[in-house]
């Protein structure tokens, strides 16, 4: 192992404010809305008003009369384009205006293009459809539906649970159902499309650009290499930005077809539509266990809403083969087809529901045994994995519960339901496990140091927010020996190396190790250099043996012995110096460990109002363990967000759709509930744990792992407050009245 | 292809109803000739090429285009460009005073009060008027009253630990 790589390096990094803030507060970070080009038109959609059946005839003409129209593409006109790629996370959408078919409400049936917003979103309201509509299916558990068995190969079958739930000492049996939410980042989905001659250029908002310009690429039949899609600024994107969506495709061939730039933002009531959703579904938990509260069985299935087109990677009760030692294990996922739009990853996909039905499985389980519930997953843990019999890379699980509990005054409570009050208020404490895996893929970066001895790292990343900008200049000014203030982070443009996208907790760590590498290696280069020169104190320093500080390159513990980056630059006539490095995620078995995602534990509060109902989250305490924390201020941001967003699933979000037209009936933030500056109390954050041994940075991403665990620690707090067991998402005040 | 061609050619559309206005725009004026459908929202971004400003909902109920008129806060994408006329309108670009950041700016900074940062300029703004309104004096009273302003990223604690700071500092004072 390298110097540079052993260097001793803290738990949790400096809480450096964001580099980008200044840009964010001034209201100058440009967010894909906000860019323009000369020349520019306006595109708006038109959805359909059916949710299922075929398009006898489109009515353009109003439309295309209208004051400013420039054009109107339907499926009768459009050009037919490509469909984009398979990857890593499963096909690509189907392309747009391809057919007559309709498969959901709200599907796009029509672009209409315009001199101005205001003329384009007014024509498109011009524009009608004959269809011949049929009967849509609409209830996840229609018999009708197709369902897709085992669809991402992840069930788990382990022991003999039969034979084991037969011996087993206590047994619980219990269904739990989950809404659909949708992501409503703030910042509405924009696509700006402009072409010369074959070259095609597009802002859009986007987690992964490199992805979507191989869509364009496909979509269109043209290079890569003329492709380059921009978003320096993403503007929230919680899955919603994985796709090369339908809408982004359509911006493109307008703009093609009209020979004009073409530039359409997505209305709110479009985000609930256009852009995927978290899907509901239904689980099934039989628990079995001794009476000392030792798990023998867990026996977790699920169904999982999906459209009648298009796929979606959401394995609910897959991480229940691995979150306790059990020795009889069955998990199940289905997805079921019926006609909405097509779901796609939200913020911790599949733990955020298959962890509600198994942590509140755990409550139930340990009142059912009169235990703990603390206790009862610490006579559960297990510190390898149950899959494969590997060590865990990191896992500080145990003292996420110890300190946890601690911090929240655990020991206080009272197990007797509605046995906690103030005044009116019936008060509940209640706790969850939660885990994350991170997903990696392979990054890549370029490190340069220029002749000012200031640094620029660049990759087609994304920061959504999780503070990609900060904790990656934060890395390379650590492995480049410079103050933050000589390192610039840049991403948001496919032109630059290839990064996996801004999701799966895994950029952090996965784009962490390609700019770790890039830098590493254009230390080396710049030893090297110096290693040959008769004039560097470096002259014979063996490339190895040396550290950075300051700017300046020197052997281990003698700074005095240092050339700088200028230095070294200047004597050889060169401007700048560059490098590039890359990262593939770790294999568990070349490690002989099982990568361990994030751990957490979460403790909470609510209040109840006796009379009303009414449910208020008055604490939480999360307990994380992240591995290393690159930046304390923007991880525990992380946490924060997440627990927000776990706040909003548990008490209000609940994407409606009409069960006989197919129409979402809440597609707006006045109807669509969010959790709100007043909903949320303070937030305790603590990080615990190890930097992970899988990889050399030691994180394990935070971006999801501070949702996972409130909805069933809320659920379980409302059950100690109230005696009601909630076996359905979102909670809301009836069901406690 | 050729279906879709340009119909620019084509007569007999109805007159677009304009109307010459003159906003006022942090000091500026700017006059513009406007649709009268166009919202302040729409001018400011679309007209004056101020983004700072922006579009969450369009439906008065996210809060991220909020803006002073005549040092109140209002919502942008509810008011019509028109009815801004003769009065004056701060944006979130008029905000930072000329020895820099207004201390709000700097406390959202400290307090990591956000993350995507497509909200803030509204939340920085609200966050101004609130404190100018009086309603800064306990964290419940800045949770309830920054209410309007979401945030889908959850910085919430952050913002309300911004603005409590900013208020102990009288940032209200800060040039507005």
């Amino acid at each position: 192992m390298s110097t540079v790589e052993s260097r001793r390096r803290p738990l949790v990094g400096a809480g450096v404010n964001r580099v980008d803030g200044p840009r964010k507060v001034t209201g100058t970070a440009p967010y894909p809305m906000d860019f323009s080009v000369p020349g520019q038109a306006y595109g708006a959609l038109v959805q359909s008003t059916i949710a299922a059946g075929r398009i006898v005839r489109m009515h353009t003409e109003a439309a295309e009369r209208a004051p400013g129209v420039i054009g109107v593409l339907t499926h009768e006109n459009a050009p037919r384009v490509g469909t984009g790629p398979v990857t890593v996370l499963g096909a690509s959408p189907p392309a747009p205006l391809r057919n007559d078919r309709i498969v959901h409400h709200g599907q796009h049936i029509a672009f209409v293009v315009a001199e101005t917003p205001e003329q384009a979103g007014a024509a498109a309201r011009l524009v009608r459809a004959d269809y011949e509509a049929t009967e849509p299916l609409l209830d996840l558990q229609d018999p009708r539906a197709e369902h897709l068995v085992d669809p991402w190969g992840m069930d788990t079958s382990r022991g003999d649970t039969a034979a084991a739930m037969a011996s087993a000492e206590v047994t619980l049996r219990a269904t739990y159902t989950t809404a659909d939410n949708t992501h409503n980042p703030l910042g509405l989905f924009a696509t700006l499309a402009a072409w010369e001659g074959d070259t095609l250029t597009v802002h859009d908002t986007s987690q992964w650009p490199s992805m979507v310009r191989t869509s364009l690429a496909m979509a269109f039949g043209i290079p890569e290499s003329s492709v380059r899609v921009l978003v320096p600024y993403v503007g929230g994107g919680f899955g919603a930005g994985l796709r090369a969506w339908p809408h982004v495709i359509l911006t493109a061939m307008a703009a093609r077809v009209l020979r004009r730039p073409v530039k359409l933002v997505l209305t709110r009531p479009q985000m609930f539509t256009s852009v995927g959703h978290r899907p509901s579904g239904v689980q099934w938990l039989r628990v079995g266990a001794t009476r000392d509260g030792e798990l023998l069985v867990l026996n977790h299935r699920s169904l999982i809403s999906l459209s009648m087109e298009d796929n979606d990677y959401e394995p609910f009760a897959s991480a229940t083969a691995f979150a306790y030692r059990c020795p009889n294990v069955i998990t199940q996922d289905r997805q079921a087809r019926i006609n909405i739009a097509v779901p796609t990853s939200m913020r911790a996909p599949a733990e955020a529901q298959g962890n509600f039905a198994l942590e509140s499985a755990l409550d139930e389980l340990a009142y059912t045994l009169g235990m703990d519930p603390v206790e009862l997953r610490l006579r559960n843990h297990t510190d390898v994995d149950p899959r494969n019999g590997l060590p865990w890379s990191g896992k500080a699980l145990l003292e996420c519960y110890e300190v946890g509990a601690r911090r929240f005054g655990w020991s206080r409570r009272n197990p007797r339901p509605r046995s906690m009050r103030d005044g009116n208020w019936l008060v509940g404490y209640g706790m969850a496990s939660a885990l994350f895996p991170y997903f990696a893929q392979p990054c890549a970066a370029q490190a340069t140091v220029r002749g000012d001895g200031s640094a620029l790292v660049r990759s087609a990343a994304t920061d959504i927010g999780t503070g990609t900008y900060t904790v990656m200049a934060q890395l390379a000014a650590e492995e480049l020996g410079l103050p933050l203030d000589m390192v610039r982070f840049d991403l948001g443009d496919s032109d630059m190396p290839n990064s996996m996208m801004a999701g799966g907790s895994g950029l952090t760590g996965a784009l962490g190790n390609a700019v770790h590498d890039a830098c590493r290696r254009l230390v080396r280069s710049f030893t090297e250099l110096a290693w040959a020169s008769p004039e560097s104190p470096l002259r014979g320093v063996p490339p190895d043996d040396v550290q950075c500080t300051g700017g300046t390159i020197h052997p281990v513990g003698r700074p005095d012995l240092g050339e700088s980056y200028v230095e070294i630059l200047a004597r050889h006539e060169l401007s700048e110096l560059t490098a590039n490095g890359k990262s593939s995620p770790p294999v568990p078995e070349e490690l002989g460990m099982s990568l361990a995602g994030a751990y957490g534990a979460k403790f909470v509060e609510v209040r109840v109002d006796a009379d009303l109902g009414l449910l208020r989250v008055a604490r939480v305490v999360s307990v994380i363990d992240g591995g290393r924390i690159l930046n304390e201020k923007t991880a525990r941001s992380q946490i924060i967000g997440g627990t927000v967003g776990g706040i909003g699933m548990t008490l209000f979000e609940d994407t409606v759709t009409d069960p006989h037209t197919g129409r979402i009936a809440n597609a707006t933030f006045g109807d669509y509930l969010v959790a709100v500056n007043a909903d949320v109390p303070e937030l305790d954050v603590v990080f615990v744990g190890e930097p992970d041994r899988g990889t050399a940075t030691g994180t394990k991403g935070v971006g999801e792992v501070g949702l996972v665990g409130i909805a069933p620690a809320i659920a379980n707090a409302v059950y100690h407050a109230t005696g009601k067991r909630i076996r359905q998402l979102p909670i809301t005040l009836d069901a406690l009245l | 292809m050729t279906d879709v061609a340009s119909r620019r050619d084509v007569d007999e559309r109805p007159a677009i109803t304009e109307r010459v206005v003159t906003l006022t725009v942090n000091g500026r004026p700017h006059t513009l000739r406007l649709d009268t459908r166009v919202t302040l929202l729409d001018a400011l971004r679309d007209r004056l090429g101020l983004v700072g400003t922006k579009k969450g909902c369009d439906q008065g109920a996210c809060g991220a285009c909020t803006v002073h008129l005549d040092g109140r806060r209002v919502l942008a994408c509810l008011t019509l460009a028109a009815q801004a006329e003769g009065r004056a309108i701060t944006t979130i670009e008029g905000v930072s005073g000329a020895d820099g950041q207004h201390p709000v700016q700097q406390a959202f900074m400290e307090h990591d009060g956000f993350q995507c940062g497509f909200c803030t300029p509204g939340q920085i703004m609200s966050a101004v008027a609130l404190m100018a309104e009086g309603r800064a004096g306990s964290d419940a009273e800045i949770r309830e009253f920054m209410s309007g302003n979401l945030c889908r990223c959850g910085a919430y604690p952050n913002i309300v630990a911004a603005i409590r700071e900013a208020a102990s500092q009288g940032g209200h004072d800060a040039g507005l």
